[in-house]
């Protein structure tokens, strides 16, 4: 009977496949997963170029080629101060954020002189984006390409594991550009929302970089708001402002309160006001730093409170929740300024974040 | 819309696969069928491999296409009286903004809030 023969040749011919090819064929769907996002990566990385260009062509001159002025601008880089060394880490790494805001603001007024104030700082956030995305996709990229040609299945398997996240921060970095262009609030924003709502009316004045701060009475304390200057896309250096500030008042501060926007784990409501103690930024350290040092200088208690969001809502325009959170925080530190300091006390509240589209 | 393709594609593949599947047990087990085994199973196997050319290759073109996802709503109010208007998101809008006299005092009206509702994606 050849047909058993066949049919016998066929099976054995079929396992084998399976069983030498095994890998191979994991390798494959791995690999096409990879590919696939990769694909998806140099979509947002281009689209976000290109829309970053569009911006930022209606604030620069005409007949300059501002294309690759910008691309080459994209892979602008930070080297980290060594930690191996840790003394006085926190200031070499606060000069190598000033010089990288420096270089920041002139590339911005190089290729945008007709950018206002307002314009120039949101241009700044929407290249941050580009970068961010240029950045994803390059290291993606190189994963895919190395597990390529060294086929290695623990390469794609390792990559393919992390696409859920690494995929969600893109398409949030992507979203938030779009934001950032329009000059709309973030959910970031949130802090510096909630210190416009305090000193509304009041009169202004400037201390630190980009950081205005107004004083107000509240049941006869003086509470002092600060919050970066909107509303252009900046953060300032609300750390640098409490130290003045604290400094400036001799350290006759009864109590800090700090207002952020923290992320929320996978279940929690979006808007929810938590509040507990301790310097609430989430900065790359510097401005922590500060805050935590003047603030133990003079004994002075930090209470924070924040609002819960995930990184896409804390990067991409304000929920209605979180708005509504604002009104509820507002509450909460005036409830909290009487409960826990006496008349006569002076008060700092600091509302941390970007704060683009937030004026005051 | 690209999930719903997706998804199409993969029940496609899953179709063939369970397709060629059958044709291996008829081919094997069903004695009428023996003389033809040969044709069947390499029709089984044409179907195996269009089955798993649909799943790797089916998919990829699937591009999101840029839709807003976003309402964007201004809240106007005004420090005088409690006059309240919502609108669309403009350019050039910031909380706090000021609009100048309110529509029904003398009073100053402003953007108290700008916030986005989520569309049903
Ligand atoms: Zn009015």
């Amino acid at each position: 009977m050849p047909s058993i023969v066949v049919n016998i040749i066929w099976m054995v011919a079929f396992f084998a496949i399976i069983i030498l090819f095994n890998q191979r064929m994991q390798i494959w769907s791995y690999q096409r997963n990879v590919e696939k996002a990769t694909a998806r990566l140099q979509f947002l990385a281009d689209k976000s170029r290109e829309d970053a260009l569009n911006s930022i062509k209606q604030f620069a001159q005409e007949n300059v080629d501002i294309r690759s002025q910008v691309t080459g601008f994209l892979d602008f880089f930070l080297i980290e101060p060594v930690d191996r060394d840790p003394f006085g880490v926190l200031g070499r790494l606060e000069h190598i954020l000033d010089n990288r805001r420096d270089r920041f603001k002139a590339f911005v007024s190089q290729i945008a002189p007709k950018a206002g104030k307002t314009d120039a700082a949101n241009t700044e956030d929407i290249l941050e984006a580009a970068m961010a995305l240029n950045l994803i996709f390059k290291v993606v990229r190189h994963y895919l390409l190395l597990g390529k040609k060294t086929k290695s299945l623990m390469i794609f398997v390792q990559l393919d594991m992390q696409l859920p996240m690494i995929m969600k921060m893109a398409e949030a970095y992507f979203s938030a550009q779009k934001t950032f262009s329009a000059g709309k609030p973030i959910g970031d924003g949130l802090g510096a929302l909630v210190a416009s709502k305090l000193m509304l009316g009041q009169p202004k004045k400037q201390i630190a970089e980009e950081v205005v701060y107004a004083e107000l009475d509240l049941s006869n304390r003086k509470v002092v708001v600060l919050k970066a200057e909107g509303p252009g896309g900046v953060v300032g250096k609300p750390g640098e402002a409490v130290k003045q500030l604290v400094e400036n008042l001799g350290g006759k501060v009864a109590r800090i309160f700090m207002i952020d926007a923290a992320a929320k784990l996978e279940g929690e409501k979006t808007g929810e006001v938590v509040e507990g103690i301790g310097a609430a930024i989430g900065d790359p350290g510097p401005e922590k730093f500060k805050i935590e040092d003047v603030a133990t200088k003079y004994k002075i208690p930090v209470d924070a409170i924040i609002c819960k969001m995930d990184l896409e809502e804390a990067l991409t325009t304000i929920r209605k929740e979180v708005v509504e959170a604002s009104d509820v925080i507002v509450e909460r530190i005036k409830k909290a300024i009487l409960e826990r300091t006496k008349e006569g006390d002076v008060v700092i509240v600091a509302g941390i974040g970007n704060t683009i589209g937030v004026g005051q | 819309m690209s999930k719903q393709r997706q998804s199409r594609f993969a029940i496609i593949s899953i179709a063939l696969t369970l397709g060629a599947f059958t044709l291996f047990v008829f081919a094997t087990f069903v004695d009428p069928l023996s003389a033809y085994s040969t044709e069947l199973m390499v029709a089984g196997l044409a179907l195996l491999i269009a089955s798993w050319g649909i799943y790797f290759f089916g998919g990829r073109r699937a591009q999101k296409p840029e839709e807003s996802t976003e309402n964007v709503i201004t809240v106007i109010g005004c420090g005088g009286c409690d006059f309240r208007e919502e609108r669309a998101f403009t350019l050039g809008d910031y909380i706090f903004k000021e609009l100048g006299q309110c529509k029904k005092c003398p009073g100053n009206s402003y953007i108290r809030a700008i916030y986005a509702v989520p569309l049903k994606k």
